[in-house]
């Protein structure tokens, strides 16, 4: 009905597809970049509830000096399990795969991605990728570590196998998303839309997907040949035989740097969104917010050797790494600086989306400060490998991406669902991670600094007040993301009726009803100016009949 | 506009909250200049203490810097929120940039980042360019424990490295099976064990004590327990006795596999070209003619006469043409692996004497 309405219309792209019928059509093998990217979400809290178990045996591991909850090996595969599966199955799907999927076609006006067929096969190989990782518990999971350093990769039975089979097959699925998201921001924005006009949150997809592309290929062909030399003994790690255990360390982290900002690259976009709907403000300095991803993620290919000051690298080669690393500093400054000015002046409301949002610049900040400390040799030879690093990377990995991801949801829970989320749930749930979150990884930074190596399911009695203090505060985080679930499983419900534009916001998406028709946009809008002007008339024409003739309103639950 | 901006965003709550944060700021400097840290954790060799300073600089101005983030964050989010009673469709201050402030807030950083550059090259200078010219040890790494080669100690000792008070150390590290790690967290140092790589540190002791050994790199199940090494300094003639003693207990272990053994080869008259000839055809496969740290399935050869950091061969004798011979003649099996014997190579001993001439002929 809709469909024909639509049609009615006439203009330019107004060629609409009817939607498909039946519920495996259109929520399990859906091409629906909305239907999508919800799929992603839903797939990685899945995992997220999973890796958030292990993670919760590890602290409660760790309570005691003497460890006792669980033997040495299978500690180790638990941790090993945990860290691939909270970057891989976790955070770079829901933030590219999931927010990518969801927004970013929205925001830029088309009504799909470029390729949606090769998208379907994308999300799929996702959760196929994860049940063959959380599957390798069965016969003996890989205990190495998420880096997985040969020679000792090499041994054990066939469950790091599977870890290689399942993270090459997320990182085809990666690679394939990245080429999608590539072609659609260049080729399918609408007309008006320049580059200079486009939302900050597609800046931060354009800057991630070539990451996505061209680093974990490098990672597929270190994973190819880890598994062909466990399952076919072709040398190419074992140095008995002739191979070289730092070529993989080159492989991995040429990809694992540039991942990093994979997975902070489009919070930081998902964040300069937040910020001006919520201080009702232009975002501040948005050329260089823009230019600045572009710029941190060209860096970022450059820098991976900061992972590997201690094995053995020329010492000369190191200088290059170091000093580079440092520059990243400066736009990652000039990202966080910008969002500070877009904070003073301004009229904040502070919803949940905002405080995690919030909450993202203040833990992020420390992570990126930390990061200075590792990336300088001197101090780095003292605190590789300990839980410095720990403590460095879930500030930003949990601190950044996480609270980031948070903040998304908050923000486009009443886009995907037509509910609000409840606030007073909301804020309970900030607060308890926000708490509980410093108190697990604060300490750690000066564990490892006093000798407290990371990997070890026992350590030094000296160290157990601060262990056991963070486990605790662990359990605190863990009530708090507990309470984040059940706020969206009532939400779902019981929220609020949202309307389409809840927020007052001014991207495309906010002009479409909640949730938006399956083909997004009646006319493909004509864009004239940045979203972000709160003083200025909304920048788009062609939009009136979005919102006038919505379908009869259905049920609750229904829809 | 511009009054309203004064107004609004710089008045007197934002002066103060500067203030505030100012002092702040300034007392966390403080705090990072004077926390006694080698009260925690000794600085136990020549450099420790820079990079201590370093951390101290890093510390400082990160925390500075932190406090004002943080503090601003909290302060707008406090002075700026919309209240009870304003209109609901009030917007803020419309600014869209400032071209003054942004290059500043990259300028400065950006300043940091060479001064703070300059200050790490620096240090970093000083650690990779320690003295050379003292104790040469080699250190290697086993699931699950450390074991250590001194000059003129035979074989291997295990579990604790001794080094004299204030005598530069030169430490080659290795691995026997696969990576391992050599930290010394008092040292602020650490390096990989590499299996198959030959990677070198040195440092200056400079305060007695017993340290703590610490692997970081996974190494297997008992990876934990590779944390319980010492690591000790002692003066002068306490570490000479104690240097006598291993020296006194390897020697007699070893003199029953001398006696034992068929007796020494005579060197003299060996012909480096004809034992060209034999390593291509009897030792190619295994050895490198190479660095020490190019393996293959034994370390490269090219230097093994004449390596001043590898003083000794992998049986902890002293790098000479005779010593080389007895390898070659009993073979030898440690860590890389097994060495084979001139029966099982099917060499003679003219042949072992022309490859010690050619091995003695390579520099
Ligand atoms: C099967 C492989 C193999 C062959 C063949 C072989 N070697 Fe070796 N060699 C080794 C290994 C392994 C070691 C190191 C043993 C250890 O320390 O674990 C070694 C050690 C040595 C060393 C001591 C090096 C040092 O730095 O201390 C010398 C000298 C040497 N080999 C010479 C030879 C010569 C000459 C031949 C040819 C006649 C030869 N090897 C053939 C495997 C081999
Ligand atoms: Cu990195
Ligand atoms: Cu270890």
């Amino acid at each position: 009905m809709a469909v024909q309405a639509a049609h009615a219309g006439g203009g330019i792209a107004d060629h609409i597809h009817p939607e498909p019928q039946g519920f495996i059509r259109r929520y399990v093998f859906s091409i629906d970049h909305k239907i999508i990217g919800i799929q992603y979400m839903i797939t990685g809290f899945v995992f997220f509830i999973l890796s958030g178990l292990l993670a919760e045996t590890i602290r409660v591991q760790l309570m005691n000096h003497a460890g006792g909850f669980v033997s040495n090996d299978t500690y180790n595969e638990v941790y090993t399990v945990h860290g691939s599966a909270m970057v891989w199955l976790v955070i770079i799907p829901i933030v590219t795969g999931g927010f990518g999927n969801f927004v970013m076609p929205l925001q830029i006006g088309a009504r799909d991605v470029a390729f949606p067929w090769l998208n379907m096969l994308s999300f799929w190989m996702f959760p196929v990728a994860g049940l063959l990782l959380f599957s390798s518990f069965l016969v003996g999971a890989p205990v190495a570590g998420w880096t997985e350093y040969p020679p000792i990769s090499l041994e054990g039975g066939v469950g790091t196998s599977m870890w290689c089979a399942a993270i090459f097959l997320i990182g085809v699925s990666s690679t394939l998303t990245g080429i999608n998201f590539i072609v659609t921001i260049m080729q399918m924005r609408a007309p008006g839309m320049t580059f200079t006009r486009m939302p900050l949150f597609v800046w931060a997809q354009l800057a991630t997907a070539p990451l996505s592309m061209v680093a974990t290929t490098a990672l597929a062909a270190a994973l190819a040949a880890l598994f062909i030399e466990r399952q076919f003994g072709v040398p190419f790690y074992d140095p008995t035989k002739g191979g070289s255990p730092v070529l993989w360390q080159h492989m991995f982290w040429f990809y694992s740097h540039p991942a990093v900002y994979i997975m902070v690259l489009p919070v930081f976009g998902i964040v300069s969104e937040i910020l001006p709907t919520f201080s009702r403000k232009p975002i501040f300095g948005y050329k260089m917010i823009a230019f600045s991803s572009m710029a941190i993620a060209l860096v970022g290919f450059m820098v991976w050797a900061h992972h590997m000051f201690t094995s053995g690298l020329a010492p000369y080669l190191q200088l290059p790494f170091m000093i580079l690393t440092y520059v990243v500093a400066v736009p990652t400054g000039v990202k966080i600086f910008s969002w500070l000015a877009t904070l003073w002046g301004g009229k904040i409301h502070l919803t949940t989306a905002m405080l995690f949002a919030l909450g993202f610049l203040a833990l992020f900040t420390l992570g990126g400060i930390t990061g200075i400390f590792l990336a300088a040799i001197p101090y780095d030879l003292h605190i590789h490998g300990t839980y410095f690093v720990v403590g460095h990377f879930h500030y930003v990995l949990v601190g950044g991406s996480l609270t980031g991801i948070f903040a998304g949801i908050y923000y486009w829970f009443p886009k995907m669902s037509g509910r609000m989320m409840n606030e007073t749930l909301g804020k309970w749930n900030f607060a308890l991670f926000f708490i509980g979150f410093n108190g697990t990884f604060l300490p750690m930074h000066w564990l490892g600094i006093l000798g407290m190596p990371r990997w070890v399911p026992q350590y030094d009695p000296q160290f157990e007040f601060w262990n056991r203090f963070a486990s605790v505060s662990s359990f605190v985080m863990t009530f708090g993301i507990l309470l984040f679930f059940v706020n969206v499983i009532w939400s779902l419900r019981n929220g609020k009726k949202a309307g389409a534009n809840p927020w007052g916001a001014r991207t495309l998406e906010w002009q479409l009803p909640s949730p938006p028709h399956y083909y997004n946009f009646k006319h493909i809008p004509n864009v004239y100016g940045l979203p972000y002007d709160f003083s200025l008339p909304l920048p788009y024409k062609g939009l009136d009949e979005e919102l006038t003739d919505s379908p009869a309103p259905v049920p609750a639950g229904s829809h | 506009m511009a009054e309203n901006r004064q107004a609004v965003g710089f008045g007197r709550g934002f002066w103060i909250a500067t203030a505030v944060l100012t002092v702040v700021a300034a007392g966390s400097v403080y705090f990072w200049y004077t926390l006694p840290i080698s009260n925690a954790l000794p600085e136990a060799i020549l450099t420790a203490r820079q990079i201590d300073d370093l951390f101290r600089f890093m510390a400082a101005v990160g925390s500075a810097l932190y406090v004002f983030i943080f503090g601003y964050i909290v302060y707008f989010a406090i002075a700026f929120r919309a209240k009870k009673g304003d209109d609901p469709n009030a917007i803020g201050v419309q600014v869209h940039d400032n071209v003054r402030l942004e290059v500043l807030w990259t300028i400065l950083p950006a300043l940091f980042v060479v001064l703070l550059s300059i200050i790490s090259v620096k240090i970093w200078y000083e650690i990779t360019l320690q003295p050379a010219n003292g104790l040469v040890v080699e250190a290697i790494g086993h699931k699950w424990y450390y074991t250590f080669r001194y000059p003129q100690v035979h074989g291997e000792i295990t579990d604790e490295m001794h080094v004299p008070l204030g005598v530069p150390v030169t430490l080659n590290v290795t691995s026997s099976d696969v990576i391992h790690s050599f930290w010394v967290p008092a040292m602020r140092l650490k390096t990989d064990m590499v299996p198959g790589m030959v990677t070198t540190i040195r440092f200056t002791p400079v305060r007695p004590g017993r340290y703590q050994i610490i692997c970081t790199q996974f190494c297997g199940t008992q990876h934990a327990e590779m944390n319980k090494q010492v690591f000790v300094i002692e003066d002068r003639p306490a570490y000479d006795a104690w240097f006598h003693s291993w020296q006194a207990k390897n020697a007699n272990a070893s003199d029953a596999v001398a006696t034992a053994s068929t007796g020494t080869v005579a060197l003299a008259g060996g012909d480096a070209k004809a034992g060209q000839a034999t390593f291509q055809a009897k030792c190619s496969a295994c050895h490198a003619i190479g660095p020490y740290s190019q393996r293959l399935v034994g370390p490269g050869l090219k230097d093994v006469l004449h390596d001043p950091s590898h003083p000794s061969l992998v049986d902890g004798d002293a790098a000479t043409p005779a010593n080389v011979a007895k390898i070659l003649q009993q073979g030898y099996k440690g860590d890389m692996g097994q060495m084979p014997s001139a029966q099982m190579n099917a060499i003679g001993d003219k042949d072992i004497a022309n490859l010690v001439a050619y091995l003695n002929s390579l520099k």
